[in-house]
């Protein structure tokens, strides 16, 4: 019967460690190469990036004069604060909405729902995620400009904005709380804590950072969206003095005069874009920040 | 593996005790005087779910206003001919390209991450690409136009345009021409990609670390490289994930809007080169959204268009939602 | 230098003053021990005396740990497993290993087994004999011979770890290496397994590692008693668990330590 293994006196192809056949050098030199290539791809995401931040910097910093931010004149080619604020305002009232349903949400489907309605609340979340803006944008037009009457108006845009925001802070704020280690939980509630009193103070504080994490994702997404607000507000020049006002806000300073054609209109879009990526971009790294402190509590928690 | 559950550490947990719901969950015996709170507790969760179905149903309301000759055609001409075929054709001829080149690159990038490159290194990297993804559409629109636009316009396009020649719709002509700006689909579908990218490595790299450590070794053990490894094993094994990528980062470049409008040279047409001008559906329903504001039939058109993009949509996302193995991450990055 | 041809009873693996640090905390401590061909030795102590670092350091796994510094040699048939122009991916074509859980691929059967094969040969009528083969050699042949395309994930735990047996056996290796390969593994699995190992050990060179010293007892010739990283005893199994010299090792082999 022939020995299965080669008796040491035989020689086998692997016997020499440093082979230098052709296939074995492919395979190697290949694995090489995408040890090199792949990395390089970080490039497509950095450069971008990089460019645009500082094209647009380039363009506007020599520009900007403090004036310009914090006029309060009605808006035009150089006061930029009506917008601002307008935004502020804006985001304000629409994150506040989005925090109170999306916590709420969040917290009721991660402790009290059974499982099927859970799945329900969780899949809803995710699919609003992923509806294009322009589709919550159009259904805040159909419902509030039309169907309920408002008109383009503040209070639009900022329930619609809202709508898009809220599944954010939903999420965040189930994960946030599933997350919770059991054995907290169950010591919490084992020794006499009512529901509402673990949420209250024992879940909160501790999902806290995270909750936070989402909320400031949401502003930051919201600030940066222009869709849903160009077709549930129209276009003013001051700072909306009532729910019922007319609004602008940044995104659409830019989405309005970048196409005008004329050059100083031009640069205020310029500059509107400027603010806007140093607030949205100044968000995410807070995020980001907030959530690396977090994991390493968590670690904590975990002991 | 269940992909809405939390992680089994924490899951499975039984609802807490509230007081509609003594049993913890159970139905409550007849009778209980405080079931109803339980349904009120209900309302919060369900918000987004509502929101949907008030979606659907008030587009599909407002949708029946009037008929559209011609709605399913590919001729667009405004109070005449309803034809949405272009601005969908549009939608697809720039989505499936950017999902492509996202998914190639995504998943480059996830093999580096993952696999090629020390976990220091990769964790200084990775939140680059995950920032790509809090740009807001009108600062890709306006860079795209203004910095990528000429350089498409009059190098890239005309180079690939003298390259391609013997490919008939690859080859601009006099009367497919090249728009200086560089306005079109070329330029549209690479910004798309550049959005579409945060999602699709996201999930391709989770996908991937969550491929089991004795898996990798074994293969490792038996003399395959690195490369080999991933072919054959990790990739395989996270199919599941993989495709997820490729569904959610097709939804999210089906459904951009705002730098699409600015980039693709809204034309109510099929381009007629690769090079040339056209329309999504998107960016359709959002620059057209004027006209709605004076005519009842132009409101229907639109929310028809609403329809047709929300379904898409929908179907897109639940199919891709099925497969993720892991929600923890895309929510923490808001994907 | 290969130094393939000589008489029988020439070491084909053997460690050579190796010392194994992380982060400047000493894993092993100046190992060396020979393998003789044909034979079976069982790497026993307790938890934490790094017999795992230590078989993951024969075919340079221990690579996969960042952080982790060799000094010393490994050689195979004469030549430095850890020298610079050494891939690793060659050196664990003929040092193979199996792992403590059974880590099958999710594919079928053959295709789990030809996969070392794949990677170096294309001819599949070499693939099919292999294959055969190697099934055999790991005593799962009779049960899965008449569905080769089942899927490996529809196999029992024990016959799991056999296919990884097989699977790396498929490449020829000469030496194979075992990380307390029944630890996942019921009674009447782990019985099949050391009978396997039992056959085998009369044709490749194999290392055991494992916590169970009963098992070293069944199926070993030699065994090498680790603590904290040092090398306290090695010798003939009887040897070893009957009359060990060190107190130490008679600590373990009483049961005081685990």
């Amino acid at each position: 019967m022939a020995a299965p293994v080669a008796s040491i006196s035989e020689q086998l192809p692997g016997d020499v460690l440093i082979d230098r056949s052709p296939r074995t050098r492919f395979r190697l030199g290949f694995d090489r190469a995408m040890g090199w290539l792949t990395p390089l791809l970080f490039l497509v995401a950095i450069l971008p990036i990089l460019d645009m931040v500082y094209y647009i910097s380039a363009k506007v910093v020599p520009t900007l004069t403090w004036n310009i931010i914090t006029s309060t004149s009605p808006y035009q080619t150089d006061a930029l604060g009506v917008p601002l604020t307008t935004t502020a305002y804006l985001i304000g009232l629409s994150t506040a909405l989005a925090v109170a349903f999306g916590l709420l949400g969040g917290i009721v489907t991660a402790e009290l729902l059974p499982e099927r309605w859970a799945s329900a609340a969780r899949t809803g979340a995710n699919l609003l995620v992923g509806t294009p803006s322009i589709i919550i944008g159009y259904l805040g037009y159909l419902a509030f400009v039309l169907y309920f009457g408002w008109g383009l108006v503040f209070l639009s845009g900022a329930v619609t904005l809202s709508f898009f925001m809220t599944p954010y802070v939903f999420r965040t704020a189930d994960l946030a709380f599933s997350s919770i280690p059991r054995t907290i939980r169950e010591a919490a509630l084992g020794s006499g804590a009512s529901p509402s009193q673990y949420i209250v103070r024992v879940g909160l504080p501790i999902a806290f950072p995270q909750i936070l994490t989402g909320v400031f994702l949401a502003m930051a997404i919201g600030i940066g969206e222009t869709a849903p607000l160009v077709l549930t507000m129209e276009s003013a020049v001051l700072v909306p003095h009532s729910l019922f006002s007319p609004a602008i806000v940044l995104t659409e300073v830019i989405w309005e005069n970048f196409q005008s054609g004329t050059p100083v209109l031009v640069l205020l879009a310029f500059q509107a874009a400027f603010l806007l990526l140093v607030i949205v971009l100044g968000l995410n790294v807070i995020v980001r920040v907030i959530s690396a402190r977090y994991q390493k509590r968590l670690e904590g928690l975990y002991q | 593996m269940d992909a809405s559950a939390p992680s089994s550490e924490t899951g499975g947990r039984e609802p807490l005790p509230s007081p509609s719901t003594p049993n913890g969950g159970a139905p409550s015996p007849p009778g209980s005087r405080l079931a109803w709170l339980r349904y009120l507790a209900l309302v919060p969760a369900l918000i987004p779910l509502g929101v949907i179905f008030a979606i659907v149903y008030t587009i599909s309301w407002a949708s029946h206003l009037t008929s559209l000759p011609g709605f399913f055609s590919f001729n667009w001409a405004p109070t005449t001919n309803w034809g949405i075929g272009v601005f969908v054709v549009g939608s697809f001829m720039t989505a499936v390209p950017a999902l492509f080149f996202s998914m190639v690159i995504g998943l480059g990038l996830a093999v580096a991450s993952t696999t090629y490159l020390p976990r220091l290194i990769s964790s200084l990297l990775d939140p680059f690409v995950d920032l790509l993804a809090g740009i807001p559409s009108v600062i890709y629109g306006i860079w795209g136009f203004v910095v990528i636009g000429p350089y498409f316009g009059l190098t890239l396009n005309p180079w690939l345009s003298a390259h391609l020649q013997l490919i008939p719709w690859f080859h601009a002509t006099r009367t497919a021409p090249i728009n200086s700006l560089g306005l079109g689909l070329p330029l549209a579908i690479f910004v798309l990609t550049l959005m579409s990218l945060p999602i699709t490595t996201l999930l391709i790299r989770d996908s991937l670390r969550a491929v089991p450590k004795d898996l990798w070794e074994s293969g490792l053990a038996l003399g395959a490289t690195r490369w080999e490894v991933l072919r054959r094993v990790a990739f395989p094994y996270s199919r599941r994930g993989i495709m997820s990528a490729a569904f959610l980062g097709f939804g999210r470049a089906f459904g951009e809007t705002v730098a699409v409008a600015m980039l693709i040279g809204s034309t109510a047409q099929i381009p007629p080169s690769f090079y040339g001008t056209g329309y999504t559906l998107a960016a359709a329903m959002f620059e057209l959204i004027d006209s709605a504001y004076t005519s009842a039939q132009w409101l229907s058109v639109l929310t028809e268009m609403a329809l047709v993009l929300l379904v898409i949509s929908l179907v897109v996302n639940i199919a891709g939602r099925r497969l993720v193995i892991s929600l923890s991450t895309t929510e923490v990055a808001g994907v | 230098m290969s130094g393939a041809e000589g008489a029988e009873g020439r070491t084909i693996l053997s460690v050579d003053h190796l010392t194994v640090t992380a982060k400047g905390k000493t894993l092993l401590d100046d190992i060396s021990i020979d393998f003789a061909p044909h034979s079976l030795t069982a790497v026993v102590g307790p938890s934490g005396c790094g017999k795992t670092t230590l078989v993951r350091s024969l075919n340079r796994m221990t690579e996969l740990t960042p952080g982790l510094r060799v000094k010393g040699a490994v050689n195979y048939l004469g030549q430095n497993i850890y020298d610079r122009r050494v891939n690793p991916v060659l050196v664990r074509r003929r040092i193979g290993m199996v792992f403590q859980r059974p880590t099958v691929f999710p594919s079928s059967i053959y295709e789990n087994c030809a996969f070392g094969l794949r990677l170096v040969h294309t001819e599949e009528e070499k693939v099919d004999v292999a294959v055969r083969q190697a099934l055999t050699r790991a005593g799962l042949w009779d049960e899965v011979k008449d569905d080769l395309d089942r899927p490996a994930l529809s196999l029992s735990g024990g016959q799991a770890q056999r296919l990884c047996i097989a699977r790396a056996l498929a490449v020829q290796p000469r030496v194979l290496l075992l990380d307390e390969p029944s630890s996942a593994l019921d009674p009447g699995a782990t019985q099949r397994l050391e009978a396997t190992m039992e056959h085998l050990k009369e044709e490749i060179v194999m290392v055991l590692v494992t916590h169970n010293v009963g098992q070293a007892a069944r199926v070993s010739d030699r065994v090498a008693f680790l603590h904290t990283g040092r090398l306290v005893e090695v010798g003939e199994t009887d040897d070893i668990l009957e009359r060990p010299k060190d107190p130490l090792t008679q600590q373990f082999i009483s049961g005081r330590f685990e």
